[in-house]
């Protein structure tokens, strides 16, 4: 029925335009919730989902406590849901979508489906349409004929997802998220807000979660937690450590400082009444003996990025490592403190013939342009000025001719410098360089631009 | 009174002060560790700047924010002597200002490369939290912070929470060393057991004409120990030791010396 026809027979219809984005993200945030039911949730777009509950079922006392369970909660939050246990992904999207929702009981997947249309086999409207003139409607239909000539006529996929249905072609289900090497939960009858209790949650968490690993030979390096909002919203938040972590007290603390740094990112509102912690990457971690002779500080050490890390992310700490080219910007890469160290990490000998340092204490983000006056074109600035303040320079080392790597793509783009260390009247000591040699790379004098490149002590 | 009498009063009034703030306790000697700096400004710290302890750097000038820094990572390369890590923290907009630590000039001046941590955060308040964790932790030798502007974020509470969280990372070998670096010197007041003003200062050239090495002015303006004062020393960077500086032009060079020209020292 068109929308005029509609609004002939009730004027008041209220129409509203149909957003699949936002169904597939409401999709998404059900998908989050159901996360409390198994971690293997798979989307079934534009409106189901699909939970792999092996093993899990027993969790909530059986399969028809969890399926009542499920859809309760979600009839609670206003939903209409169908949910179907099955054998298989097909007979369950079956007979949740076309028959008696509810469980199909073991080794009668066969006989609950075969009198279903055979819309429920997840075939596409023209097949359907097709079988139809031929006078088939029901699944059984199927079954009883010959499968050639309906490869022949419709394809693979038809009989692909007849199978699957019956269980003779195997049908993973994706799971959206990375399944955990291993975690631990807990459920509360009464939600918990504050966040003390999260955090003592979660070192309570990580004491069952420990031995887990323990018994692996394993630590984690990438940890989440989810909370489970009383209202369906789940927050997830993850820390990496730069080694193998298995210390509850630590894993805790880690988590209070995520948790202190994202502030109003999780609302807990009502509370929350279920925490998950997940290891969802582990390492290999070999028990160490700890010294008698002191405390370890390269624990310790490590311990103190991992919370820096937590805090500002573990990108930001960074340790400086010497990179092989010679041009200033580029000798040194910061690289995350935790990832390990590289092992050629040493400095190119610098030749050193001044009683000065020979590279600056700091470097500008970018090099800055200033206004230099020379006495003569290769010559060293007699003065020049650096954000408005004007700097007379008292005495200059100099030039270190520093040419752009030939060997690249932009070959003859970039022009060489030529660096001078300068002190200035008062003592400040800079790092400025003009660009281009003049007769070669540039032709006029008066076009010669000097940048201030850095700071020394 | 006189001043032997005056003596034991003074005694008692400072074990009554060491009992309400024991920052102000008595040092014991042989047990505190110490980075001593030259001789005369030492005397005056009681043998050099106390680890365990807040202390403040600030340029004279915007123009001597390098020597400040510069300062700074001397003192750290003297505290790192055994294979402990240093952490400088500093904010984006710092190292859009004044210039991030650059490794290889870093490593000349004196600072092992490998014993480097930096840390860049977005906020001043970030950077006061991670120097409190990490004055705290016992692998770090020295943490330098840096404070863009006069620094408003480090008042008087947070500084003496700096200077607790410092006495916290006490152990046996160096630790527990705060060196806090405000870009723009501040007329507040602050819980850091010295204060220092830093300015560059012109260098004695070597005989060749060439730039001499690093000196800095120092005006210590607060001092808990001791009278402040005011030296020019210099950095030896392959020594990794400050020096007296040799007054400058003493007696100016000759001017009309034909054999040279001033500018010839290349690389």
């Amino acid at each position: 029925m068109g929308i005029a026809d509609a609004r002939a027979m009730y004027p008041s219809l209220p129409v509203v335009d149909a957003d699949p984005e936002a169904d597939l993200r409401f999709l998404e945030t059900v998908a989050d919730w159901c996360d409390r039911y198994t971690p293997l949730v798979g989307l079934d777009a534009p409106d189901g989902l699909l939970l792999d509950v092996t093993g899990c079922a027993h969790l909530f006392g059986g399969e028809a406590a969890l399926l009542r369970d499920l859809v309760a909660r979600l009839v609670q939050q206003g939903l209409r849901a169908r949910a179907a246990v099955a054998d298989t992904v097909g007979a369950a999207w079956a007979v949740a979508r076309y028959g008696k929702a509810g469980i199909v009981p073991r080794g009668e997947t066969g006989a609950s489906i075969l009198s279903l249309p055979i819309a429920a086999l997840r075939v596409d409207t023209e097949t359907v349409a097709g079988l139809k003139t031929a006078g088939l409607t029901c699944i059984a239909d199927l079954t009883e004929r010959p499968r050639a000539p309906f490869a022949a006529r419709f394809g693979k996929t038809l009989l692909l997802r007849l199978d699957q249905a019956l269980g003779q072609a195997d049908e993973p289900i994706m799971p959206r998220m990375p399944v955990p090497a291993a975690m631990a939960e807990q459920r509360f009858p009464e939600p918990i807000a504050r966040e003390a209790d999260v955090i003592g949650t979660v070192e309570h968490l990580g004491h069952q979660l420990v031995p887990v690993l323990e018994r692996r030979g394993e630590g984690g390096r990438l940890f989440q937690i989810a909370l489970f909002r009383a209202d369906g919203a789940v927050h997830r938040l993850e820390i990496g450590t730069g080694s193998p972590l298995r210390d509850p007290a630590r894993i805790g603390k880690l988590f209070k400082e995520r948790l202190a740094v994202l502030g109003d990112v999780c609302d807990p509102g009502f509370g929350y009444d279920m925490v998950r912690l997940s290891a969802l990457v582990t390492e290999r971690m070999d028990p160490a003996q700890t010294g008698l002779a002191g405390p370890d500080h390269a624990e310790e050490l490590a311990h103190l990025i991992d919370r820096l890390g937590a805090r500002f992310g573990l990108i930001r700490v960074t340790r400086p490592v010497p990179q092989d080219t010679h041009i200033p910007e580029f000798a040194v890469l910061n690289v995350p403190a935790h990832a390990p160290r590289p092992a050629s990490a040493a400095l190119p000998p610098v030749a050193q013939d001044t009683l000065s340092t020979v590279r600056p204490l700091r470097l500008l983000v970018r090099p800055e342009p200033v206004d230099a006056v020379a006495q003569v074109p290769d010559g060293p600035p007699v003065r020049f000025s650096w954000r408005q303040v004007m700097h007379q320079v008292a005495r200059a080392e100099g030039p270190e001719r520093i040419a752009m790597e030939w060997w690249r793509d932009d070959r003859g783009k970039k022009l060489t410098r030529d660096y001078f260390r300068v002190e200035s009247d008062v003592g400040a000591r800079m790092w400025v360089y003009r660009e281009g040699l003049y007769d070669r790379e540039i032709e006029r004098p008066e076009v010669l631009r000097w940048y201030l490149h850095g700071l020394f002590a | 009174m006189d001043h032997a009498a005056a003596q034991p009063t003074l005694n008692q009034l400072r074990q009554t002060l060491a009992g309400i703030d024991p920052s102000h306790a008595p040092r014991l000697a042989g047990v505190e560790r110490l980075v001593d700096i030259a001789a005369p400004v030492d005397a005056v710290l009681g043998g050099g700047l106390a680890c365990g302890a807040l202390h403040e750097f600030a340029p004279s000038a915007p123009v001597h924010l390098a020597a400040t820094s510069g300062f700074a990572t001397a003192l750290a390369a003297r505290a790192s002597g055994d294979r402990k890590q240093i952490l400088w923290i500093l904010t984006d907009y710092a190292a859009g200002e004044g210039g991030g630590p650059y490794g290889p000039g870093l490593d000349l001046f004196g600072m092992a490369l490998e014993r480097l941590l930096i840390l860049r955060v977005a906020k001043p308040v970030d950077v006061l939290w991670a120097m409190e964790e990490a004055l705290r932790c016992r692998a770090v030798a020295c943490v330098i912070a840096e404070l863009t502007s006069d620094g408003s974020a480090a008042d008087l509470t947070a500084t003496r929470r700096l200077a607790l969280a410092a006495r916290e990372g006490v152990s046996a070998q160096i630790s527990g060393f705060g060196l806090l670096v405000r870009h723009k010197a501040t007329v507040m007041p602050s819980a850091a057991s010295t204060r220092w003003e830093i300015a560059a200062a012109p260098s004695r050239p070597d005989v060749y004409g060439g730039l001499g090495r690093v000196r800095f002015d120092l005006s210590l303006h607060k001092n808990r120990r001791g009278p402040s004062g005011r030296w020019i020393i210099e950095w030896d960077h392959h020594e990794r030791a400050f020096q007296q500086a040799v007054p400058v032009a003493v007696a100016s060079p000759a001017f009309n010396r034909p054999d040279r020209a001033p500018w010839v020292r290349a690389g």
